[in-house]
């Protein structure tokens, strides 16, 4: 019996320890459920401002390599634009977000179509006013992305910034 | 004896355990690098050429090649249900589209004039769209349709537009779009291709999906 429980115990050792996330996975968040992002909130995961005054946080993101997505002003009606849902808890006002300006791309097999596109590393700033203590602000960026020949359906990525206000 | 049989069931359940093992790491691992698309760059459009080389994954890209296709019956633009089981016997052609995929807007005109090509050889295409429905929203719903309507209008197609589902698309396996069935007579994906294949590429899975099953 001993060593059917060392054998099963192996097969387990093996099915787990795959360099690849299994399908069960999300990858990057073993055991996790969920869509795979394709973009990534890098940072502030907390920030401080001035309590009672207008204060700008940036959020930081980066896009997996080879990837775009269409900036927060696309060319064209049918495409996702880029936006951020956020909630507002009680003692933060969000005035404003600004997004930065597209660059222009167009697919290979398309260069007559000019697209507004963010690729690699974007920012967003957010203007808000905030009472002092600490409030937790969260999100979703909503984004669609693609890479030269192939779209994947829109996605949300959470974030989430604790910000202090003193 | 008893022991000798219970320690070679389980070597043979640890083996099958092992390959399985394999097999769904080696899937998912080519699914995850596709998502993560490393070996794609994007071009600057003063830098882009028509005939460039394209990477779309043409190598059974589904991993439903040589399968028979899953069912599918989807509402048309104009509300009617249209079935894959009617097409049977019928070379035929499901491409998995949305109104937001760039790519999508450059194979649909090729889809067009490949439908009329091989017509007379019994080719049938259905387009599917996978645009977000807010079927719980009847005044959204009417938008998005009209929009899809419109945007199958204004691109010429002249075959069947039908309007997507999830549970259908996970059945298909549809995480990225273009993504293109290439069914025979009987109803085998003969080829699927993901991305954006060049034109003779599909020109050669509608001719396989033609040649295929037709004298069986």
């Amino acid at each position: 019996m001993k060593f059917l429980a060392g054998l099963v115990a192996f097969v387990a050792l093996l099915a787990g320890s795959g360099a690849q996330t299994l399908p069960w996975e999300t990858p990057g968040q073993p055991g996790g459920g969920g869509t795979q992002q394709l973009v990534h909130f890098l940072y502030p995961q907390q920030v401080t401002l001035p309590a009672e005054k207008p204060g700008t946080v940036e959020l930081h993101f980066r896009i997996n390599e080879g990837l775009h997505i269409n900036s927060h002003a696309p060319r064209q009606k049918s495409l996702i634009k880029t936006e951020l849902i956020e909630a507002e808890p009680e003692g933060v006002k969000i005035a404003a977000v600004d997004f930065p300006a597209g660059s222009d791309y167009a697919f290979e097999a398309d260069p007559t179509e000019k697209l507004s596109v963010y690729s690699g590393e974007f920012v967003l700033r957010l203007h808000m006013t905030v009472e002092r203590g600490d409030h937790l602000v969260s999100g979703q960026l909503r984004y669609q992305a693609c890479d030269n020949h192939t779209c994947f359906p829109p996605r949300n990525l959470p974030v989430s910034v604790d910000v202090v206000g003193k | 004896m008893k022991r000798n049989v219970l320690v070679l069931a389980a070597m043979v359940t640890a083996l099958t355990l092992m390959i399985a093992a394999g097999i769904v790491n080696f899937e998912h691992r080519r699914k995850a690098e596709r998502m993560q698309g490393p070996q794609l760059t994007l071009v600057p459009d003063n830098g882009a050429s028509p005939g460039a080389a394209m990477a779309a994954d043409t190598d059974n890209a589904s991993g439903l090649d040589g399968k028979v296709a899953p069912a599918l019956t989807l509402a048309d633009l104009n509300g009617n249900k249209v079935s894959l089981a009617s097409y049977k016997g019928r070379p035929l052609v499901v491409d998995f589209w949305a109104t937001w995929c760039g790519p999508c807007k450059v194979e649909i005109p090729w889809f067009e004039k490949l439908h009329e090509q091989y017509s007379s050889q019994g080719l049938e295409i259905l387009g599917v769209s996978t645009d977000d429905l807010d079927r719980d929203d009847p005044a959204k719903l009417f938008t998005q349709k009209r929009d899809i309507a419109d945007f199958a209008s204004k691109m010429h197609m002249n075959y069947p537009v039908l309007l997507g589902e999830d549970a259908v698309e996970d059945k298909w396996g549809i995480d990225a779009m273009p993504t293109t069935f290439f069914i025979d007579r009987n109803g085998k994906i003969v080829a699927s291709t993901v991305g954006l294949a060049p034109r003779e590429v599909i020109e050669a899975d509608i001719r396989k999906a033609i040649a295929s099953g037709a004298n069986s």
